[in-house]
């Protein structure tokens, strides 16, 4: 028997190694020298010493020199370290921003990569101007002040250097610290020695020449009062970091920044996956939460420290303060670091998005769902499948094309075989208001008669290799160079691209897919471009890697604005991103698997997502590598139906596994989750606007509504939609039971029965084949669209349903943003922004528009056709709408009209009030 | 007969009046009652007070009925038998001012009924308007068939006007209409609703009506077209059902024939068999005093071979260095040649099984030399030895080459040897992950051109057939279940031993006694006769052996146990086929043993019932999977266990019947990846069954 165990387990091994994650195909921190030097580095090992500390042009400047200057000098003899230049500005909103990079005026080598539009430009005019320099003097050496909100203060120490952000006051508690541990280190540029070994680095069979040495930059970061840090995707792990070093930490890797396509990807790994995003947030019980982020595009690494992890060292930090530590290593740039103070979850979030930019506010088509496989073989295909979903009266908004549409892989172009009228294919699903997505990729196939590559090549348009040629990588046309999107010239031919006259085949109801653009290049070093590679203004690859695929986004998103004449929003979807991609569309977790455990972990990383900004993210539901098992695949779809990008995927290679080919039962449970996510259509639309004005996501961890609630901190079963919903998923086959953690001290309405539980308790719930566990909190309100249509567009005049979920003291908010859905004119007011409050037995609808008030650029007829009061006794029998004076019945009605279990709730029946207009109503 | 084709006529005459819709006006109902479907019509549909759709068709139905059949009307329309429930549970509300909703879960009243708001969860209060997300709306579609939508339709901006749907909406309208015929007579429920909500769309507009959007009303051409094709459809079935029932009819008469056959065949075994015994026994007793004689000469043998042994040794070595350096340039001809085909033997074997044609291709030349080697001839003896070494040889060093090959899919493989790999190859190898593609396409393909190259006289089964030309006819009828039951190789060399024996006598050609069946007893006679001038001549001439009479018993023997393999294959062959499912009434008979191709682009699919289904492109024949059954009260044939397929299935193929003229396989697809689906059309399949049940139910 264990003889057979053994077989079976190395089995399983063989099976782990033969067909998933290639680890050896990827450097791991040893193999990459600038993570093995800076991880080696013991805490103070850092003996720069700020000096010249002064305010010039409303900013701190400083430099940073060795302490023992001579010494160093000598021993680099004729590379003496020159000295780095810091500047410390303050911003509004409590935003500290630390740069430091070699003396511009020393003539170095040559000037290191700053990663230039992803700052929104409104950032800038934010700045203060600082004026006053503040000197201290204690045990500890010296410190300079600076103001940078009320209530807090940039500082920084000279010896040695260091730069925190502190509550006001000498005695302020610290809120973030750079350098506290001494473990800053700066590789300035320098000229090429004889013999020196270390010039070149060799990763398998990629040499990557190194043409100005090493030039790594590292330092630690301290977020106080913090008892956990989040953020900094793509990772997939969990919801909370876990500590990559430290006592009770086997030998685990930092978590990597560095966009690659990863070949089936393991669920639980600090491993880079295909974007980054240097911003970690950290949230403490006792002080709320504070920010970091690191604008850099280069490789990183970081390591979180576990508690006690430098307990050997003589450098002792303050204990009174709880803190977690962490190191942050690049391998070039300049240090552009922002400190966000918080002290709320959501602040840090609206700090950071100040910087980096506002979710762009989709089309609403775009939040429905999506329907995508690879491949949709031909226009068969694709109207079979169209008819498929009429005939089982599921609703879907766009169905979506893989590589396989194209002529040999050349963007642009379609097989005429297997699509030969592309456009009435598109046609005729817009007359159902349907929407179409082509993929287009960043490789351009090297064919001189494919058009693109013949511009592309002629007016020098690609990347170029380490000796100054077009760079030539394999990918899936075979043999393919790379645009070189950081020129903005470039950005601007490639939007041209996307016009309706020049993209044949295309119209207006066309919308596009960026895949591949971390840049994955099938034989280049770990399945990307090698590091020594050429781009605009002869930075480097390694320099701006991981902001590759975000400049690909942004020329395709610009692309489609410029097709619709400045009228359509943009529809990208981008498997890279880096800061900043949220204002060009949306992102997916790339190619995960038909696991359970990739169920599980698509709600961290989803959270992790909106946490640093993007909100608008999903996992392929169904996964995409392997077939799901049914339970599996339902579980998926009553998932997903929350993320806010609800899409389904499939590689090419597994069954097909539209909904209805799991037998009845089956399909009426994937169609129940589909409709579920129309039915929130008007709620997560509200939402997806909240991200667009104050940057706060669609999906939210639970403590980012209940900061102060600990057993909140770690859970990422659960999740929040906007502040009314709590999702619960499922991850486990055949689930009789889940333990449900409902914070706050509120209750909950189950969305399917109206049951109310208490709040701040965990509920063991019995689990229902035919939704997960989905909650309303008491004191809000939630939109509704209760009738089903084919696709959203459909239900543009459909009536509302309000639920009403009261809270104790029998009151409850909500809102409601309407505009047109597709178009800007929302930016200059066109739209419909209700709040509604229930309070003292009454219902009142006030506008939450721009001030003027009168809104007549966007109208709308819709009324509210049913109101739903849950957690109201007694029960009224009428009530009195006003101003029309006139009294509607109030009734036991369902609260679902499908698939509604539980028992009949008060309904307002028809009071049929405009959504546009001012009203009350009364219970009487 | 006659009575069959006037019943017919009156039948088709039905539905083509009902679905030209002439004898209603197609003036539009008032709103409300039309979306409730209680339309207050005129004349004899009123009078039955039938409100469901089916019962409108009914009644239409019956009005041209009544025209030929009036007192048959009279009886049977008068029980009011339609869709009851409906009928009379909106009828409720001219009684009553609240009525439940059909799920009893709550209570509306009239003023509810339609008033776009949802009381009843079901949706039975508001059967015109969207606000049940379960409601279903009826759209009368004058001129075209009428259908319920779902309520999602209703008022959402879209008219129905669909290319698409039209054709298979009226393939479903065809067995509908038929069905609901049934229905009726089996009772009385609206059952065939559901199956109507598929599909259908509103072609007059009315699910439009709020004004926002106008549509135009396409009943009339829509409707056109789809009688066109009804027509047609109808007209198609007709010639079926007759094709069908002549199938049926050779069907039964071949199945009696192969019986009949069979048991003749076991006679004719057991007496041949018998033959064979002696003739063995003979041949024993004559070889047991040959085995003296050739002790004698073995001894001289053995001293001479014994004197010959290192040279053989030498050339072993030979051979094996140069299998291994694949060089076979210094062996000599002869082994260069037995050892040439069975190292392309074993290429073959462990190629990928797309190649499998080849092997096949192979068989001939391999059968050959199995013949060959079965020949008791000294120079084959002698080489047995090498032989079997090189195979061995062949086996290892192929496999070498072949793991050679084959790293791009091991994906350990690939983290050791990407560093020896150009960037072309690695880019390659590592896009092949996600495809699935063999990274080695190119090499392969120029493998098999080389493999072409070196066999150039290699020639596919049908040439090798012809050339057996008596044989053809009858061999070709059974190769498959051969080919199935046997060892290809093996059977082959029987085969041609067979072929031999057969063409010497020409009056055993068995291929017309066994079929006819008639000549069974003078082609037992002849054996017999046989049999009996054979032990008559051996009896005369006991010992010592005469090598003419020793040879003349060997031939005898040899022949009578061909004859009797010969006779045990048929069998055996003939048990195969007669234990097939042909269907219920034997019309999937003359599927056995044919094949139907369909070309799609570069390949040709080929779908042999009973046997397997292939795709072949150029040289390359991928299996798609071996006969299983049928499927679904034989609309589908299901083929399974074809050829692995890279990181997904086997391949299989289901292959869907439907009413054809002929056997014609159509539009084959590839929904998932490796299940391919096809639609084969066929006379088998235009089942007389429904038309006739309705059709009969209908008048009597």
């Amino acid at each position: 028997m264990a003889n057979f165990l053994s077989t079976f387990l190395f089995f399983l091994l063989f099976i782990n190694c033969a067909f998933s994650w290639k680890k050896d195909e990827f450097r791991n921190c040893n193999q990459t020298p600038f993570c093995k030097r800076a991880r080696s580095r013991k805490p103070g090992a850092c003996s720069l010493v700020a000096i010249d500390v002064s305010i010039s042009n409303g900013d701190l400047v400083a430099k940073l020199i060795p302490k023992e200057k001579n010494q160093e000098n000598t021993e680099n003899g004729e590379n003496p370290i020159k000295p780095l230049v810091l500047t410390i500005s303050a911003y509004q909103d409590g935003i500290l921003r630390l740069k430091i990079d070699e003396d511009q005026n020393l003539s170095p080598r040559k000037k290191r990569f700053e990663v230039p539009d992803v700052i929104v430009p409104d950032f800038v005019n934010k700045k203060l101007w600082l004026q006053r320099l503040k000197e201290e003097e204690n045990e500890e050496g010296i410190f300079s002040v600076v103001y940078l909100s009320d209530g807090y203060e940039g500082v920084i120490r000279r010896d040695p250097f260091e730069v925190f952000v502190r509550e006001s006051g000498q005695n302020g508690k610290k809120v973030l610290s750079l350098n506290s541990n001494g473990l800053f280190d700066f590789e300035q540029l320098r000229d090429k020695k004889e013999e020196n070994e270390e010039w070149e680095e060799r990763f398998r069979s990629h040499t990557d020449t190194r043409p100005y040495g090493p030039q790594s930059i590292s330092f630690d970061v301290s977020f106080y009062d913090a008892d956990f840090v989040y953020g900094i995707p793509e990772h997939a792990t969990s919801l909370a970091l876990k500590p990559t070093r430290g006592p009770g930490v086997e030998d685990s890797e930092p978590y990597r920044l560095f966009n690659l396509d990863v070949f089936e990807y393991i669920h639980d790994s600090p491993f880079g996956l295909y974007g980054s995003i240097p911003f970690m947030i950290s949230h403490g019980k006792s002080r709320g939460s504070s920010g970091f982020f690191w604008l850099n595009a280069a490789e990183m690494q970081i390591d979180v420290m576990g508690p006690g992890w430098n307990n050997e060292s003589v450098l002792m930090l303050p204990s009174d303060q709880k803190r977690v530590d962490t190191l942050w290593m690049s391998e070039a740039g300049v240090v552009d670091a922002f400190f966000f103070i918080g002290p709320g979850p959501k602040d840090v979030v609206r700090q950071y998005t100040s910087v980096t930019g506002k979710s762009a506010l989709p089309q609403l088509f775009a939040t429905a769902y999506h329907q995508c496989r690879w491949n949709y073989r031909d226009e068969e295909d694709v109207y079979n499948v169209d008819s498929k979903f009429d005939e089982h009266d599921i609703p879907y908004d766009v169905l979506w094309l893989d590589i396989e549409h194209t002529d040999g892989k050349k963007y642009f172009t379609w097989d005429r075989m297997l699509f030969p009228n592309p456009e009435e294919m598109q046609n005729k699903l817009a007359a159902k208001g349907r929407r179409m997505v082509t993929i287009v990729d960043p490789h351009i196939k090297r064919d001189e008669s494919y058009y693109i590559h013949k511009e592309a090549s002629e007016k020098g348009y690609y990347v170029k290799d380490a000796t100054g040629k077009d760079f030539d990588g394999w990918c899936w046309p075979g043999s393919s160079s790379y645009l070189d999107m950081v020129n903005p010239e470039i950005r601007s031919w490639w939007a041209e691209k996307f016009s309706c006259k020049n993209y044949v085949g295309s119209t207006p109801s066309l919308y596009i897919w960026n895949d591949m653009n971390e840049p994955s290049v099938f034989n280049g070093p770990e399945v990307t471009m090698p590091r020594d590679a050429l781009h605009y203004g002869d930075v480097e690859h390694r320099e701006l890697h991981n902001a590759y695929g975000y400049y690909f986004h942004m020329a395709t998103a610009d692309g489609l604005v410029k097709r619709g004449d400045g009228k359509d929003r943009p529809f990208v979807l981008s498997r890279a991103f880096f800061p900043g991609s949220q204002r060009y569309g949306a992102v997916w977790t790339g190619d995960n698997s038909a696991e359970w455990d990739h169920l599980r972990v698509s709600v961290p990383m989803i959270l992790t997502l909106g946490l640093t900004g993007i909100s608008f993210s999903g996992a392929d539901v169904g996964g995409f590598f392997g077939n799901p098992d049914t339970e599996l695949l339902v579980r998926w779809y009553q998932l997903g139906a929350y993320y806010p990008f609800f899409r389904a995927h499939a590689h090419h290679d597994t069954k097909r596994r539209e909904p209805w080919l799991f037998g009845e039962r089956n399909t009426e449970l994937m169609k129940e989750a589909i409709h579920v996510r129309y039915m929130l259509l008007p709620y997560f639309y509200t939402l997806f606007r909240e991200a667009n004005a104050s940057g706060i996501p669609v999906a939210r961890p639970l403590w980012m509504e209940f900061p102060a609630d600990e057993k909140t901190f770690s859970n990422d079963e659960a999740f929040m939609v906007g502040n009314n919903l709590l999702v619960q998923g499922i991850f486990t086959e055949r689930a009789k039971h889940v333990s449900v953690y409902l914070p706050g001290e509120q209750p909950w309405y189950d969305m399917k029965t109206g049951t109310a539980y208490e709040g701040g308790a965990t509920h063991k719930l019995t689990v229902l084949e035919d939704s997960i566990p989905a909650f309303q909190r008491a004191g809000t309100i939630i939109p509704r669209k209760d009738r089903f249509r084919r696709s959203s567009t459909q239900m543009e005049n459909d009536p509302y349903t309000l639920v009403i979920a009261l809270n104790s003291s029998m009151a409850a908010e909500g809102e409601l943003y309407v505009d047109d859905g597709k178009s800007f004119e929302f930016q200059q007011g066109a739209f419909i922004h209700r709040r509604f409050t229930f309070s003292n037995g009454k219902l009142t609808s006030s506008n939450m528009g721009t001030a003027t008030g009168a809104n007549n650029k966007f109208a709308s007829e819709c009324i509210v056709e049913r109101i739903i009061l849950l957690g109201l006794s007694p029960a009224p029998k009428n009530a009195l709408v006003e101003p029309v004076n006139q009294k509607v019945d109030i009734e036991w009605g369902p609260l679902l009209l499908r698939g509604g279990k539980g028992k009949s709730v008060l309904t307002i029946r028809k009071p049929n009030v405009r959504i546009a207009d001012d009203w009350t109503i009364k219970l009487l | 007969m006659n009575t069959i084709r006037l019943h017919n006529l009156l039948f088709f005459g039905c539905i083509f009046l009902l679905i030209h819709g002439i004898t209603r006006s197609a003036t539009s109902a008032p709103l409300k009652d039309s979306l409730l479907g209680v339309s207050p019509e005129g004349g004899f549909a009123s009078s039955l007070s039938l409100s469901c759709p089916f019962c409108r068709i009914f009644s239409l139905l019956c009005v041209n009925v009544c025209i030929v059949y009036p007192k048959w009307c009279v009886q049977k329309v008068r029980l009011k038998t339609g869709c009851g429930a409906d009928e009379i549970y909106y009828k409720g509300f001219s009684s009553s001012s609240a009525i439940k909703c059909k799920d009893g879960s709550k209570k509306f009243n009239k003023s509810q009924l339609n008033d776009d708001f949802c009381d009843c969860p079901d949706g039975s209060d508001e059967p015109g308007t969207s606000a049940c997300p379960n409601g279903k709306f009826y759209c009368k579609n004058t001129g075209h068939a009428p259908v319920i939508l779902y309520s999602s339709r209703v008022n959402d901006g879209i008219c129905g006007k669909h290319a698409l749907l039209l054709t298979l909406l009226f393939e479903m309208m065809a067995t509908i209409v038929l069905r609901a015929f049934q229905t009726f007579v089996v009772q009385r429920s609206c059952a065939f609703e559901r199956g109507l909500l598929l599909l259908a769309y509103c072609c007059d507009g009315s699910d439009e009506y709020d004004g926002k959007t106008k549509c135009v009303n396409t009943c009339w051409e829509a409707g056109r077209v789809a009688r066109e094709k009804l027509k047609k459809k109808i007209a198609t079935y007709q010639e079926g059902v007759t094709i069908r029932r002549q199938e049926i009819e050779q069907a039964k008469l071949g199945i009696a024939k192969e019986e009949g056959e069979l048991l003749k065949l076991k006679d004719q075994e057991k007496i041949l068999k018998e033959l064979v015994e002696k003739l063995k026994e003979r041949k024993e007793q004559i070889e047991k005093a040959e085995e003296k004689e050739r002790l004698q000469k073995e001894k001289e043998e053995k001293e001479r071979k014994e004197a010959e042994e290192p040279k053989e040794n030498e050339i072993k070595a030979e051979v094996s260095e140069s299998m291994q350096n694949d060089n076979i340039g210094t062996v000599d001809q002869p082994h260069r040649r037995v050892f040439n085909n069975y190292g392309r033997k074993l290429n073959l074997g462990l190629q990928d099984s797309a190649e499998d044609h080849h092997e096949s291709a192979n068989e001939p030349e391999l059968s050959d030399h199995s013949v060959e080697d079965r020949l008791p001839n000294d120079g084959v003896e002698v080489n047995e030895g090498p032989v079997q070494k090189t195979e061995q040889l062949g086996e290892e060093s192929t496999f070498d080459d072949k793991t050679g090959l084959d790293t791009g899919n091991q994906d350990d493989n690939i983290a050791e040897d990407t560093e020896s790999l150009s960037r072309e190859e690695l880019g390659r190898r590592v896009a092949s992950r996600w495809t699935g593609e063999k990274t080695e396409q190119h090499e392969e393909f120029d493998a098999s051109i080389d493999k072409d190259h070196q066999n150039p006289d290699e020639t596919p089964n049908e040439t090798n057939d012809e050339e057996n030309n008596g044989y053809v006819s009858e061999y070709d009828d059974h190769k498959y279940d051969d080919d199935d039951s046997e060892d290809q190789v093996d059977d082959f060399g029987g085969r041609i031993i067979m072929i031999q024996v057969l063409l010497k006598h020409p009056s055993l050609m068995m291929s017309q006694t066994y079929i006819t069946g008639t000549s069974g007893s003078s082609l037992l006679e002849k054996i017999q006769k046989t049999v009996k001038s054979i032990f008559q001549a051996v009896n005369l001439f006991q010992t010592p052996v005469n090598i003419t009479e020793a040879a003349h018993v060997r031939k005898e023997y040899d022949e009578s146990s061909a004859k009797l393999s010969k006779i045990q294959s048929r069998i055996s062959s003939l048990r195969q086929k007669l234990k097939q499912d042909f269907g219920p009434e034997k019309e999937f008979y003359s599927f056995y043993g044919q094949c139907f191709e369909s070309k799609q682009n570069k390949y040709v699919y080929k779908v042999c019932p009973f046997k397997e289904a292939s795709q072949v492109e150029g040289y390359s024949t991928t299996r798609l999977g071996s006969w299983e059954k049928f499927e679904d009260s034989y609309r589908f044939m299901q083929f399974l266990n074809g050829d692995k397929c890279w990181n997904g299935p086997d391949r299989s193929i289901k292959v869907k019947l439907r009413c054809g003229l002929k056997n014609e396989l159509t539009d084959v697809d590839e929904p998932s990846r490796c299940e391919y689906l096809a639609l084969l059309s066929t006379p088998a399949l235009c089942l007389d069954s429904r038309l006739k049940v309705a059709f009969q139910a209908t008048l009597f």
